[in-house]
C-alpha cells in the first residue's frame, strides 16, 4: 500500500487487499455501485493500512485523516447493516427470539461445526485451485434446438399457474338443461315438423340458446334434420326418416 | 490424397482413442451413460478405456489430468501447470472465496438444500449478499422450493460446479460434518458458555 502526499485528499491513496487492488476512491464506487461486496472487504485490514502508510506532519495530513475516519465510518456502517440479521416477522409482532442457554448450545455447536466444514473447504478448494477444463465451447449448428432458459421458465410458469377465472356475476342461475329441451324437442317432432321460432316462441335468451345446442345435438346424433332454405330464414326441424 | 481416403486407412480407433476425443472437447464433466451414447462403447470397454486413460494422464506423467468429478468424467490441466496456463491465458486466479462464503457453502453442503434465511440463522449474520455472490459464481443454485415455509423461499443446494471445483464426484465424498469437530472442542464451548465466556471463534465476522 502506498500514500503518496501529493493531490488533493485520498486521490493518490491506493489499496492493496485480497480482493481489490487500486485507488481507495475507486475502491468506493466499487462498493456504492455493487460491483464489490462490501463483506468482502476486510475493513480493519483497510484501516491498519491507512494509519500504517499515513506520513505525519504531512500538508493536508488532517483533512485526509478527516476524510478517511468519513469514508471508513460509512463503510462500517454499511458493513454492518449488510451482515445485520434479517428480522423475522412473526405472528407475536416480531420480538427478537430468546434462546434458552440449552437452545444457545445447540446453536453454538452447529455454527462451530459449520466453521470447521468451512475451513476443510477452503483447503480442499485451495487443493483443486488450477484445474482448468477444456476451452471448446460447442458453436450452435444450423437448425439444432436452441433452449434459452429464460423462455423455458416463462413457458414452465405458464403452463403450471393457474389461470384466472373469468368473471360470472353477471350470468344468471341456470335453469334448464340440455337434456330437458332435448326431451321438449322430440316431442313436438312426434306430431310432424316444426319451426325453430315456434318451439322458441315463449322462451327467454337463455332457454332460446340452450334450445339450438340441444336441436344441433339431436341433429348430430341423426334423430333429426334441419332445414334452413336461405340464410337468416326460417330455420326447420324435421325428424329423421 | 483426400482427407476422407486418408481417414480410411486410419486403423479403427481404440476404445481409449474414443473417449479421449469425447472428453477432450467438453468444458463439462460427462457421465457415464452420456459417455458410453457418444462413443458407442459397452460398460466394460468403456471402463477399461478409462483405466488406460488414467494410467496415461496420471498427474505424475502429463500436464493433462483425468478427473471423476461431479458425477462424470474431464480432462483438465495439471495444477502443477497451472501458471503457465493463466500466463497464456492473461488471466490470473481467481481472487480465493472469503471466509464467509466459505460458510455459506459448508452450510448448503452439510444442511442443505436450505432456504436463506435458515443459512443467515446458522451463521448469526444476514447471509443474503453472500448467497448472491455464490450464486453468481455458479457454486450455489436454487435447487427446490420450501413449500411449507411462508411464501415458499427458494431452498440452496451445491452446484456440480462446486462438485469439480472440489474434486469431487458426489456430496458423499466429504467428510461428515461429526467428524470435523471433536467432542473435546464441543465440551469446551458449553464450558465457556457456561462461564459466560464467548468462544473465540464463535459467532465471529471478519470485520
Amino acid at each position: 500500500m502506498t500514500f503518496e502526499p501529493a493531490g488533493r485528499s485520498l486521490s493518490d491513496f491506493t489499496v492493496e487487499l485480497e480482493v481489490y487492488s487500486g485507488p481507495y476512491e475507486w475502491l468506493l464506487a466499487l462498493i456504492l455501485k455493487d460491483e464489490l461486496e462490501i463483506f468482502e472487504v476486510p475493513l480493519r485490514e483497510l484501516v491498519g493500512s491507512y494509519l500504517g502508510s499515513r506520513e505525519q506532519g504531512a500538508a493536508g495530513g488532517l483533512e485526509r485523516d478527516t476524510d478517511f475516519a468519513g469514508s471508513a465510518a460509512a463503510l462500517i456502517l454499511l458493513k454492518s447493516r449488510t451482515l445485520s440479521p434479517a428480522l423475522d416477522v412473526e405472528a407475536d409482532g416480531g420480538e427478537e427470539e430468546s434462546l434458552s442457554p440449552e437452545e444457545l448450545v445447540e446453536r453454538l455447536t452447529e455454527y462451530l461445526k459449520i466453521r470447521r466444514a468451512a475451513e476443510r473447504l477452503r483447503e480442499i478448494l485451495a487443493f483443486n485451485a488450477g484445474h482448468y477444463p477444456s476451452a471448446h465451447t460447442l458453436p450452435p449448428r444450423p437448425g439444432r434446438l436452441r433452449i434459452k432458459p429464460d423462455r423455458v421458465t416463462l413457458a414452465a410458469r405458464q403452463t403450471f399457474s393457474r389461470l384466472v377465472e373469468p368473471p360470472v356475476r353477471h350470468l344468471g342461475p341456470i335453469t334448464v338443461t340440455l337434456q330437458e329441451l332435448a326431451g321438449m324437442i322430440r316431442v313436438a317432432l312426434a306430431r310432424g315438423p316444426v319451426s325453430y321460432e315456434t318451439l322458441t316462441r315463449d322462451m327467454d335468451r337463455l332457454n332460446r340458446a340452450v334450445t339450438f345446442a340441444a336441436a344441433l345435438s339431436l341433429a348430430q346424433e341423426g334423430r333429426l334434420t334441419l332445414a334452413q332454405t336461405e340464410p337468416l330464414g326460417p330455420l326447420t326441424l324435421r325428424p329423421s326418416t | 490424397m483426400t482427407e476422407g481416403e486418408s481417414n480410411q486407412s486410419l486403423p479403427e480407433p481404440l476404445p481409449e482413442h474414443l473417449l479421449e476425443a469425447v472428453l477432450l472437447v467438453s468444458a463439462t464433466p460427462i457421465n457415464s451413460p452420456d459417455l458410453s451414447s457418444a462413443t458407442g462403447l459397452s460398460t466394460q470397454e468403456m471402463q477399461a478405456g478409462l483405466v488406460v486413460l488414467a494410467e496415461r494422464y496420471a498427474p505424475e506423467t502429463s500436464g493433462i489430468v483425468l478427473r471423476n468429478v461431479a458425477g462424470g468424467y474431464q480432462l483438465s490441466t495439471n495444477p502443477s501447470c497451472s501458471a503457465a496456463v493463466e500466463r497464456f491465458r492473461a488471466e490470473a486466479r481467481p481472487a480465493p472465496l472469503s471466509g464467509a462464503a466459505h460458510e455459506v457453502m459448508a452450510c448448503a453442503l452439510y444442511l442443505g438444500p436450505l432456504t436463506r434465511g435458515a443459512v443467515s440463522r446458522v451463521r448469526g449474520v444476514n447471509s443474503d449478499a453472500v448467497v448472491r455472490s455464490l450464486i453468481e459464481r455458479h457454486l450455489l443454485a436454487e435447487v427446490g422450493t420450501d413449500h411449507d415455509a411462508p411464501g415458499s423461499p427458494a431452498l440452496l443446494g451445491v452446484t456440480d460446479e462446486f462438485l469439480a471445483a472440489t474434486g469431487t464426484s458426489s456430496v458423499d465424498d466429504f467428510p461428515s460434518i461429526g467428524s470435523l469437530v471433536t467432542q473435546e472442542e464441543l465440551a469446551r464451548v458449553r464450558d465457556r458458555l457456561a462461564s459466560g465466556t464467548v468462544p473465540p471463534d464463535a459467532g465471529s465476522e471478519p470485520a
